[in-house]
């Protein structure tokens, strides 16, 4: 009986041996896609449709991925896709926190009219799919030039990054107290340096937080980079979709190592602010 | 230095009126008290001055000027906030100095900004804390901060929002005293907001009472206390509260609790016979008297103590009057049980009017009726 009432020491039932195997269920299940990606990607061509967990493995599809041997293969230059991408999400990402940072402030500080229907409207960017869109976007984009351009992606992405940037960080300036902003009014500041003075840098966590998730979307977008780039501007995930080839033959083994690949930038990128995350995640977002 | 004048201050947050028509004569250089339970309207009528909020009607004028339509940083208030306000990331110095650095409250030299900021800080005894985070200080120290931001700087008025709500019993005595004698704050124009009359009482060159967002009563703390305007005032000030009886007129004599109390209506005051009113009898206005002792100008009536309570050197007892308890503060020990006489003078008892589950205005003393108008004690003259 006292046994059972000490906090931290485990029960063992039936019931939670059932529970504990139902998450390990589900660990296996949403994991294995991945190992079975790493394996895929260590294969060589033979062996990728034959051989399940016992083959030779090999780092040279990496190698043909990262080199001009992969343009042979898919007329994509996938190093290039990985800088596009890079400069694409992260321009997105810097417009959406430059735009995004005072439109929350605003939106969570003052009491404007329509303001919630303006949020509301920023958020339903991201009710409709994308290819609702995406042909009267085509259409604008070939007339004014912005097709398969860096500035036409950077525009483009808004539509995935700023409602984010706005939702999130809006829920955090909510959650300031308005009496350190008024206080610095009443020692002298004006409003936009009470806002940079006082209410920016508290909010840190929060524009970490915002910035990652901005980036991650922006970075695995497929559908806008699809349609509204070719050769030139061409991103990672769409680079990944060409070793699946087109009629022709494909290379499931290429198309997991270029995956892998083009996963990485965006699990760094977490991992180097995981501190920030998560506090700052459960500090705002959630909260609101 | 600057008068602060409130007329018609009205704000209100949807459905509820926070401040509803408030009219306040701040005079120069006086401190002054805003008294009243929390949701009175107290902190939005300071931040109505400040100019933090937008007032839905009325004016606010500082030193003879209108403050519509002025921005706070325009306006040379400071003001200390219930919750402190310091800024968390940066040190007790680089928020003292902040005000000294806006370049709207005077132009000041780095060496100038320290030799202020060190004053201050010997004053408020926070000089060794300078170099610290506000997350490294006890409420006190924070509190002394915020205070001492608002005394590193020249302004018109000095707010200040339940500046020592947060602090321990002893130390916020300890406060009440400094800050009195702090130089500045005798030389400002202050407004002061609480909900402990001890406070207000202590501290105010004048005090007025809010209740729900309405003026009730203004004037200095011996007038409030003396003639409270009615019976929140009444009951507002003083702790024990002061007890409220129902007494009927009957031959001539204001009777409660069951008969017990006799009370002659005083001249003055016009009641009907068998008409009502409320008696009031402060805790500490009443003694204790040997028994069958009878004063000229003087209220007795006798009763048996049901409870009785140290506080210290000093005993609160519940005394069972007729069919009321009646709470008095003694000084001497009384065994529960015992029989009492008490004794109070006619010009301590307060006479209201008959309650109708609200307050209502005072009527007078025991020995008269009210010396003064209620309106002349809503002017604060005297």
């Amino acid at each position: 009986m006292a046994a059972e009432l000490m906090p931290g020491k485990k029960r063992i039932t039936t019931g939670s041996v059932l529970a504990d195997l139902g998450i390990l269920g589900w660990f296996v299940f949403s994991l294995f896609p991945i190992v079975w990606m790493i394996l895929l990607s260590l294969k060589n061509r033979a062996e990728q449709t034959t051989t399940y967990f016992q083959f030779s493995p090999t780092l040279e599809n990496y190698r043909t991925v990262l080199s001009n041997q992969g343009r042979a293969v898919t007329s994509v230059d996938f190093r290039a896709a990985l800088v596009n991408t890079l400069l694409n999400s992260g321009g997105a990402v810097l417009v959406s926190l430059l735009i995004g940072i005072p439109a929350a402030y605003a939106a969570g500080r003052w009491k404007f009219r329509g303001a919630d229907n303006l949020l509301f409207t920023m958020l339903s960017f991201r009710f409709a799919p994308e290819l609702m869109v995406i042909v009267p976007l085509f259409v604008i984009y070939n007339q004014i030039g912005l097709f398969d351009t860096m500035a036409g992606q950077i525009w483009v992405l808004q539509l995935v990054t700023m409602p984010l940037v706005v939702w999130i960080l809006r829920s955090y300036f909510q959650d300031l107290p308005a009496d350190l902003e008024q206080a610095a009014l009443l020692d002298g500041y004006s409003r936009r340096r009470a806002f940079l003075m006082v209410a920016l840098p508290m909010v840190r966590p929060g524009i970490a937080a915002a910035a990652l998730l901005a980036f991650v979307f922006a970075w695995n977008n497929y559908v806008f980079p699809l349609i509204l780039t070719d050769s030139n501007a061409t991103t990672v995930t769409v680079a990944i979709s060409k070793f699946l080839g087109g009629g022709g033959q494909a290379y499931y083994n290429l198309t997991a190592a270029a995956a892998i690949i083009g996963a990485l930038p965006p699990l760094i990128l977490a991992l180097t602010i995981q501190r920030y995350l998560v506090r700052g995640l459960s500090f705002g977002a959630v909260k609101a | 230095m600057g008068a602060v004048t409130i007329q018609g201050l009205t704000k209100r947050y949807g459905a509820t009126t926070a401040v509803d028509g408030l009219d306040l004569d701040v005079h120069d250089g006086e401190f002054f008290v805003i008294l009243g339970p929390s949701g009175a309207g107290k902190t939005t009528t300071l931040k109505g001055v400040a100019g933090l909020i937008d007032i839905d009607a009325g004016e606010v004028s500082i030193a003879g000027m209108s403050m519509t339509g002025v921005e706070p940083y325009h306006r040379n208030v400071a003001m200390a906030f219930e919750s402190y306000a310091l800024y968390p990331q940066k040190t007790v110095l680089d928020n003292l100095a902040s005000p000294l650095r806006s370049g709207r409250t005077g132009r000041y030299s780095s060496t100038q900004q320290r030799e202020r900021v060190e004053a201050v800080a010997g004053t408020l005894g926070i000089g060794s804390l300078l170099g610290r985070l506000p997350r490294e200080l006890s409420n006190g120290q924070r509190q002394r901060v915020a205070l001492g931001r608002v005394l590193v700087r020249p302004a018109d008025v000095y707010l200040l929002d339940e500046p020592l709500s947060h602090l321990d019993a002893k130390l916020r005595a300890q406060m009440r005293v400094e800050l009195k004698q702090l130089g500045e704050m005798s030389s400002t124009t202050s407004l002061y907001v609480t909900h402990d009359y001890q406070e207000a009482l202590a501290l105010g060159d004048r005090i007025a009472i809010l209740r729900a967002g309405r003026l009730v009563q203004t004037g200095t703390p011996l007038s409030v206390w003396a003639t409270p305007a009615d019976t929140f005032v009444a009951k507002a000030l003083g702790q024990p509260e002061i007890n409220l009886l129902v007494a009927r007129v009957a031959d001539g004599m204001l009777r409660a609790a069951a008969g017990a109390i006799a009370l002659p209506v005083p001249p003055g005051i016009d009641l009907p016979a068998g008409g009502e009113a409320q008696i009031g009898l402060r805790p500490r206005d009443l003694r204790l008297v040997p028994a069958g002792r009878a004063a000229d100008g003087a209220l007795c009536f006798d009763g048996v103590v049901r409870l009785a309570e140290r506080l210290g050197r000093l005993i609160e007892l519940t005394v069972d009057v007729g069919d009321q308890m009646v709470v008095v503060v003694s000084e001497h020990g009384v065994d529960e049980g015992e029989r009492v006489r008490l004794q109070i003078s006619l010009e301590h008892v307060h006479v209201f009017a008959a309650a109708e589950d609200d307050e209502t205005p005072r009527l007078g003393s025991g020995a008269g009726r009210t010396e003064r108008s209620p309106e002349a004690a809503m002017l604060g003259e005297g």
